[in-house]
């Protein structure tokens, strides 16, 4: 794995955006293929020199099986090697972890990844939802919503561990700050808020209350990024961002069969809710890029609910298993003198956008010192985190502005 | 259950949304059989006796692929829970209610709807914990269907 470390640069990325009461209001497809072309532009190539297209899952609402090929034909790539990668939210990040070893292998020269979302523009996000990440058969008929799916686990973590709710909003808290400073936030004109108004706010599916919850983007969002050998990148217009490491990891489809499964990392002994396959995908990322959590300047992670964040913390190794409320509460992702932790805002303030690559273009933004929010200075290592399914997949990216040694 | 129903399924909706289709499957349609006649039917190994959710096709344990159905006793505890507050189409009147996963006394574990102690107070939860005893009953929820449900206490 050791070989892949810094052995490919992403040297184009584009992000088409559209908001909720623009004049034209855009599909998924659009925003993609917009990224796709901005991506290309900043890369110096064309068409013609895409050797792969990855795509992520399809959006909601440009529902159109093999969607990859709806990409490719849009803007007239011919690859060689073109897929769609699905392991929900984490096929994302999926999409430059396929593209490296593409273009490693050398079958390929570069590959064009793209992902986008558009429903909040085109659909009521409430309903209809836990369809996609529920079981039909087993837990649908119950009337169950996807933060009641979340909250399974959310119930357990704190029941295990002792985390409090306190502890819980205290993330939302420093979320929200970083939104303020975020232009594109979801949040970014709403003001701060208070852990007090966290545990006031409504209950939705307890243990999670409203502002514990992420919030839709509102709009849109369109990101491509294009993957290179590293070698090839000194032809390059733009700095490479270097991609250090990365894992992934998926242990079920539904909650509720989740717990069949033991016997493999990261659930070796019996019935358990609370570990996730981030902590798999971490280790690999780091094994990869030799570095480990102390080595990482920034960090932003999918994660769609407080409790969500607080554990995820645990398993990318800022804290120990158990420890994350505690990490919370003493300041360990405070927005003054914390660790960087979601700096657009996250999931819970600038709003989550189905899936797309771009909280990668945040670190690579701060790496660059060029972000649209607040500056975090001297970024060299940036960690991204992507997920999806209740739980079920998670990828983990290690990215860097200079060359690895 | 004919083979040929399960690809037709019954539509699930919130609202206007169309969810997908309820389906009992070839290989659960034994479990949704003994719901018609009230018997709870958890899978078992036919090669190394482990017992199973009624989903499973595989066993985790040996890897093979016979499966035989046994009754369950019905009884277990509160594994996890959820009290939901919001949600939308036929499920809102219902709020709040309790989704969770119950841990069988067989070592199972299955998602259902948990229901508080008998004499609660309307719309009184809070009977329903990490670890509450609970028991099997099958009702008739909000989509029509006949599922199996767990009460705190019971039989
Ligand atoms: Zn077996």
């Amino acid at each position: 794995m050791k070989q892949l470390a810094g052995s490919c640069v992403i040297v184009g990325m584009g992000r088409s955006i559209c908001k909720r009461g623009d004049p034209e209001k855009k599909t998924p497809l659009q925003l993609m293929v917009e990224a796709a072309g901005l991506a290309m532009k900043e890369a110096g190539i064309n068409r013609t020199q895409i050797g792969a297209v990855f795509t992520g899952r399809m959006p909601r609402t440009y529902c159109s099986l093999q969607y990859n090929q709806a990409v490719l034909n849009e803007l007239k790539i011919v690859p060689t090697f073109s897929s769609e990668v699905t392991s929900h939210g984490a096929g994302a990040l999926g999409t430059i972890e396929m593209a490296v070893l593409a273009v490693q292998s050398g079958m390929i020269d570069y590959a064009l990844c793209v992902c986008g979302e558009a429903s909040p523009l085109w659909i009521e996000m409430v309903e209809g939802s836990a369809n996609w990440e529920g079981d039909l058969q087993f837990e649908a008929p119950y009337g169950a919503t996807t933060p009641s799916l979340y909250a399974q686990c959310a119930q357990r973590y704190m029941h295990e561990y002792g985390i409090t709710p306190e502890q819980l909003a205290k993330v939302c808290v420093e979320n929200r700050l970083w939104a303020l400073d975020h232009p594109q936030a979801a949040m970014h004109k709403r003001g701060p808020i208070s852990i007090d108004d966290v545990l006031n706010s409504k209950m939705i599916a307890s243990p999670m209350r409203m502002l514990e919850c992420a919030t839709w983007f509102p709009g849109g969002i369109g990101s491509a990024a294009i993957v290179t050998r590293a070698n090839l990148a000194k032809a390059s217009p733009v700095k490479p961002t270097y991609i250090a490491g990365f894992g992934q990891c998926s242990t079920h489809e539904w909650i509720g069969e989740r717990m069949g499964f033991w016997g493999v990392e990261p659930v070796t002994d019996g019935p358990n809710l609370v570990r996730t396959g981030a902590s798999v995908a971490a280790k690999q990322a780091y094994a990869m890029s030799g570095f480990n959590p102390k080595d990482v300047d920034i960090v932003q992670t999918s994660a769609p609910f407080s409790f969500l964040n607080v554990l995820i913390l645990e398993e990318l190794g800022f804290c120990g298993v158990g420890e994350g409320g505690r990490f919370v509460e003493s300041g360990g992702v405070d927005y003054d003198g914390g660790l960087p932790f979601n700096t657009t805002g996250g999931y819970l303030s600038f709003g989550q956008s189905g899936q797309g690559l771009y909280l990668l273009k945040e670190v690579m933004d701060q790496i660059k010192g060029c972000p649209e929010g607040r500056p975090v200075p001297g970024v060299e290592v940036g960690l991204v985190h992507g997920h999806g399914g209740p739980n079920a997949c998670h990828s983990v990216m290690l990215v860097t502005g200079e060359p690895l040694n | 259950m004919e083979m040929s129903d399960w690809a037709k399924g019954l539509p699930l909706r919130a609202g206007e949304n169309f969810l997908g289709l309820y389906q009992p499957s070839p290989e659960t349609a034994e479990y949704w059989e003994g719901v018609t006649r009230h018997e709870f039917l958890i899978k078992r190994c036919r090669s190394c006796a482990k017992l199973h959710h009624p989903r499973r096709i595989l066993c985790s344990a040996c890897g093979e692929p016979g499966m035989d159905w046994v009754r369950a006793s019905g009884r277990g505890t509160v594994y996890s829970f959820s009290e939901i507050h919001r949600t939308t189409g036929i499920f809102s009147p219902a709020t709040p209610y309790v989704v969770g996963i119950v841990a069988l006394e067989e070592g199972v574990h299955i998602f259902t709807r948990f229901l508080p102690e008998e004499g609660a107070a309307d719309k009184d939860n809070s009977s329903i914990r990490i670890g509450s005893a609970v028991s099997v009953e099958f009702q008739v929820l909000e989509q029509g269907m006949l599922l199996p449900v767990f009460r705190v206490g019971g039989e």
